[in-house]
């Protein structure tokens, strides 16, 4: 990842480059001239050049700036995230500041902001990989006052962003029979399947195409059917993070092709109402259904880190019943 | 991205906020040059007309854009116009010089295709202010100095803001940069700051151009001081030019009125000049001026450089590096030097005035037609006042003042008695010397100055050309030189006083041309030592003011006990604010920092990019067996600036045993 915004750094433009040259040319000019208006001039010169700097640290360095997630975040696709600015200087206004970040197409401009004042702007950036974002590659920069020097500032992150796997949609690996997984009881679930398990009256939040028509008619009442989940299966997707080179891209480049297939594997399972584990070296998630295990899933993909092969620990054991899926 | 974004050209709307940007500057840098003669007005018009219509075009958002080949053949026609204005019309250096910059300026501004030609644009505006600069003499200059650091402050900065948009920004991000306050903030620090550098930077050659007043031929012939010329004199005192400025208490302002600066006593067809010196005259204490404020005097030096010096004083000190010869009569004189000389006069006690000195007009030397119409006026009086007071009484009822006296016929003194009765004030003064002088009374002329304009912030007087001033000394009762001035009062400039408000804003004109002229035009290697050599008596004197003050330790207990105690809270409020100040700093990022100290010293320079993950890799390398430490050092560091968690108490001692144990293996 190519880093935009370093902590704090003052980089000299060309143009002030050009002017510190300029200061050059016209100090040999007064001096070989005698010249009291040169002298005034290059006085003017290097004076400027010190209100400059004063200036612009003041101006970036006040400017408070936080990032925060607005939603998931998934990697390569667009994120909604909240920026605040503050102005902490009691006297001054901050201005001629732009927002970076690598997912925008260009710096974004923010318009001056008066002694202590706040704002927030909502910006849709895009991470590249997943991961947890310590140091957002966001932040100020400003070349105030006469751009001699570009003064950057990194933004804060009040807590990590979690980047998710882009979920790559690929076949979904069938689990198998109930009978072959050895007896596990199970009860039957309500779920999105083709099963009907009862009929019922009709609750918020129920999907209209269930409605049962004729039942409704007779009775006078809304009714509507209840489903069975598709199966009652508890799948554990499994990806090998042992890696033999982790410093390899191309090995580096599969693991995280691996880990987006998982994803996408995960969602469509626990979409259709079913079981879903996870397990890799070192990880261990035991099966389980809802958004909350969706979201466990995808942060423990988030964070999966790719581990040397040597001396790598192996995966935690199955519990009874439940179904590996390596997922490669 | 638009079309011209991807070939790298500025797009339309941009290009004409570059130019909005840069208009107004471009409008004024060459503005000094019509009055300096580097350009002549009507080229300076045809510049103005067309900058402002390409201003208009751009506001328009239609800025303009010539293609290449027009802008080529542009060039190749002023490249031949050039040799033509060279070798043809030699206009001279200066202009050709300009005439190409405005040329390039409007050019460059009327194609501006990349963020690249901007800052050339920009360079070329910068060689136009130079020239206007450089060539400028008058004290306008100043203001045309703020008014192009205002605009230039104002340019830059939008032009620093265009720098980061690839596309035309909305208006509002233009007009909000910069803001009023920090425009007049950044200017006024930079103003302060401009002056210790200006008067700091070392002067190797004598100034470039010299004060407009020191070139004054007039008054270099009039203020000879060894060589009066009667016909001369009228000439010095129509000149405005400033001779001196004095600054005194507003209760000694009116011994300072009327300051003697040569004595005559000689006097042969129409010029006045001293008899050669006998040799040392008296002297004044040179010492410091205790017990008043003494009078300061700044006074531009004409041909002999005498001073001027007000009556009763006690004392004279020049500045450092600077001596005057003593003649006699009171009168110094500079030695040579630079071209203004400051002094302080110390004023004795209000004392009836006498002026210094026994030289006296020769009664023989008087030409007969003068003595004999003194000895008519005199009519048998012995009495030496009542004489003068019948030759003023003639003198102010019969003659007329005139600063164009007509064209003498013989001894201009003799015809202005006899024939004109018109004249100025030598005339006036020099005719009493000699009547006074024919009756045997010890009379000589005095010459100097009388009144002056008062500054509008200080204590300070103007001299001017016209404030030059003749009258007589002569001791009518054996008392010494008293001052007698014969001039009728419509001849006698006026003294010193404050007036209306459109005088005082007068005042403050001249006040900025004084400072224009001899502070900054003027200013010069032997008045930037003279600023160090007063720098370092200061310092002196505080050394010295600290000495004095070690012997109030011997003061009593409860003194000293006072000063112990405040200087106790003195380090007790700054050790508590190093404290908050070292408190601010988490203690993860004060232990990286310790890291890239110790990284620094082993391999010389750690720049302020190198990444944290960098630094840890090598100083593991340059302190073999300290990889652990080290990465857990930066891993805890990076956990609390970047990832915002705070170190508990553990954690920081296990940094500060790391920290230990690194700096002993370094």
């Amino acid at each position: 990842m190519t880093r935009l915004i370093p902590d704090w750094e003052i980089r000299i433009t060309n143009f002030g480059l050009g002017y510190i040259l300029m200061c050059l040319v016209v100090a040999i000019a007064a001096t070989n001239t005698g010249n009291n208006g040169l002298y005034l001039v290059l006085a003017g010169l290097l004076a400027a050049m010190v209100v400059s700097g004063i200036l612009s640290r003041r101006n970036v360095r006040a400017v408070a700036c936080e990032i925060e997630a607005v939603g998931e975040v998934v990697a390569t696709r667009p994120a909604l995230l909240r920026v605040r600015f503050e102005n902490r200087l009691r006297a001054g206004t901050a201005q001629a500041l732009f927002f970076l970040h690598e997912g925008l197409p260009g710096p974004l401009w923010i318009d001056p902001l008066r002694p202590g004042e706040k704002r927030e702007v909502l910006v849709e950036g895009a991470f590249p990989r997943r991961g947890i974002v310590h140091r957002p590659d966001a932040g100020l920069l400003s070349r105030f006052p006469i751009g001699l020097f570009r003064k950057y500032r990194r933004a804060r992150l009040p807590r990590e962003i979690v980047v998710y796997p882009f979920p790559e949609i690929a076949s979904v690996a069938e689990a198998p029979p109930e009978d072959a997984r050895g007896g596990r009881p199970h009860a039957s679930r309500r779920g999105a399947g083709f099963d009907l398990r009862m009929l019922r009256e009709f609750a918020p939040g129920d999907d209209p195409r269930d409605m049962h028509w004729k039942q409704s008619a007779r009775m006078r009442r809304w009714i509507v059917r209840e489903r069975e989940a598709e199966r009652d299966r508890a799948v554990v997707l499994t990806v090998d993070n042992a890696l033999a080179d982790p410093e390899d891209p191309a090995v580096l480049e599969r693991l995280e092709r691996a880990i987006s297939r998982c994803a996408g594997q995960a969602l469509v399972l626990l979409a259709r109402g079913g079981e879903v584990g996870l397990q890799a070296r070192g990880v261990r998630l035991v099966p389980s259904v809802g958004r909350a295990q969706r979201s466990r899933i995808l942060e423990a993909l988030a964070r999966l880190p790719a581990i040397p092969a040597a001396g790598a620990p192996d995966f935690p054991p199955l519990r009874r019943g439940d179904h590996r899926v390596m997922v490669s | 991205m638009s079309d011209a974004s991807r070939r790298g050209l500025l797009p339309s709307g941009l290009a004409g906020g570059y130019l909005e940007a840069l208009a107004p500057a471009a409008a004024v840098a060459p503005i000094p040059l019509v009055f300096t003669g580097g350009a002549s007005l009507r080229v300076i018009l045809l510049y103005e007309a067309a900058l402002l219509l390409l201003w208009w075009r751009a506001r328009r958002g239609r800025a303009v854009r010539l293609p290449d080949l027009a802008l080529n053949l542009a060039g190749l026609g002023y490249f031949f116009w050039l040799g033509f204005e060279v070798s043809v019309l030699r206009h001279g250096l200066l202009r050709s010089v300009t005439y190409l910059l405005l040329f390039t300026a409007l050019a460059k501004l009327a194609s501006l295709k990349t963020a690249g030609e901007a800052r050339t644009a920009l360079l070329v505006l910068f060689l136009l202010t130079l020239a206007a600069a450089s060539s400028s003499t008058h004290y306008s200059s100043l203001f045309y100095f703020a008014a192009i650091a205002l605009l230039g402050f104002r340019t830059l900065a939008r032009l620093a803001v265009l720098a980061d948009f690839s596309e035309a920004p909305p208006q509002r991000v233009l007009r909000s940069v910069p803001t009023p306050a920090v425009s007049a903030a950044g200017l006024a620090a930079a103003a302060a700051l401009c002056a210790p550098l200006f008067y700091g930077l070392p002067r190797l050659k004598g100034p470039y151009a010299m004060a407009p007043f020191r070139l004054d031929d007039g008054l270099t012939t009039a203020l000879t001081a060894d060589r009066v010329d009667l016909e001369s004199f009228g000439a010095a005192k129509r000149s405005d030019r400033v001779v001196l400025r004095l600054t005194t208490a507003p209760e000694d302002r009116p011994r300072v009125v009327r300051l003697r600066e040569a004595v005559f006593t000689v006097y042969r067809d129409g010029v006045w000049t001293r008899r050669p010196s006998p040799g040392r005259g008296e002297t004044y204490p040179s010492g410091s001026h205790r017990g008043r404020e003494p009078v300061r005097i700044d006074l531009a030096l004409f041909a002999k450089g005498f001073l001027f010096l007000p009556y009763g004083i006690d004392s004279v000190r020049l500045e450092a590096g600077r001596s005057a010869y003593v003649l006699p009569d009171g009168i110094l004189q500079a030695t040579s030097g630079p071209r203004n000389v400051r002094y302080e006069v110390g004023l004795g006690r209000p004392e009836p005035v006498r002026g210094i000195g026994a030289s006296a007009i020769d009664p023989r030397s008087v030409p007969p037609e003068i003595a004999e119409y003194a000895a008519k006026l005199a009519d048998g009086e012995t009495d030496p006042a009542e004489i003068y007071r019948r030759i003023e009484e003639r003198l102010r009822k019969s003659f007329i003042y005139t600063l164009d006296p007509p064209a003498p016929r013989g001894d201009p003194l003799v015809d202005f008695l006899l024939r004109s009765r018109a004249g100025h004030c030598e005339y006036f003064a020099s005719a009493a010397a000699m009547m006074l002088a024919s009756r045997g009374i010890p009379a000589r002329l005095v010459t100097g100055s009388y009144g002056g304009e008062l500054g509008l912030f200080s204590n300070s007087i103007v001299v001017r050309g016209e404030n030059l001033h003749a009258w007589v000394e002569a001791d009518l009762d054996g008392s010494g030189f008293s001052v007698l001035d014969p001039t009728p009062p419509s001849g006698v400039p006026p003294a010193a006083t404050r007036g209306s408000l459109w005088k005082r804003l007068a005042a403050l004109g001249r006040e900025v041309e004084f400072f224009y002229d001899r502070r900054i035009l003027g200013f010069e290697s032997l008045d930037q030592q003279r600023f160090f050599d007063a720098a370092r008596e200061r310092l002196s004197g505080v050394a010295g003011s600290a000495s004095e003050w070690k012997g109030t330790l011997s003061l009593p207990g409860l003194r000293r006990g006072f000063l112990a105690i405040a200087g106790a809270a003195a380090i007790a409020i700054l050790f508590r604010e190093w404290r908050r100040r070292r408190q601010q700093v988490p203690a993860a990022t004060r232990a990286y920092l310790a890291l890239r100290r110790l990284l620094a010293r082993r391999i010389g320079h750690v720049s302020p990019a190198t990444a944290p993950d960098e630094v840890a890799r090598r100083l593991a390398e340059a302190l073999p067996g300290a990889d652990d430490d080290v990465r857990s050092v930066v891993r805890l560091y990076e956990a609390s600036a970047f990832g915002g968690r705070d170190l508990d108490a553990e954690e920081e001692q296990d940094l500060e045993r790391r920290l230990h144990r690194l700096k002993k293996l370094a």
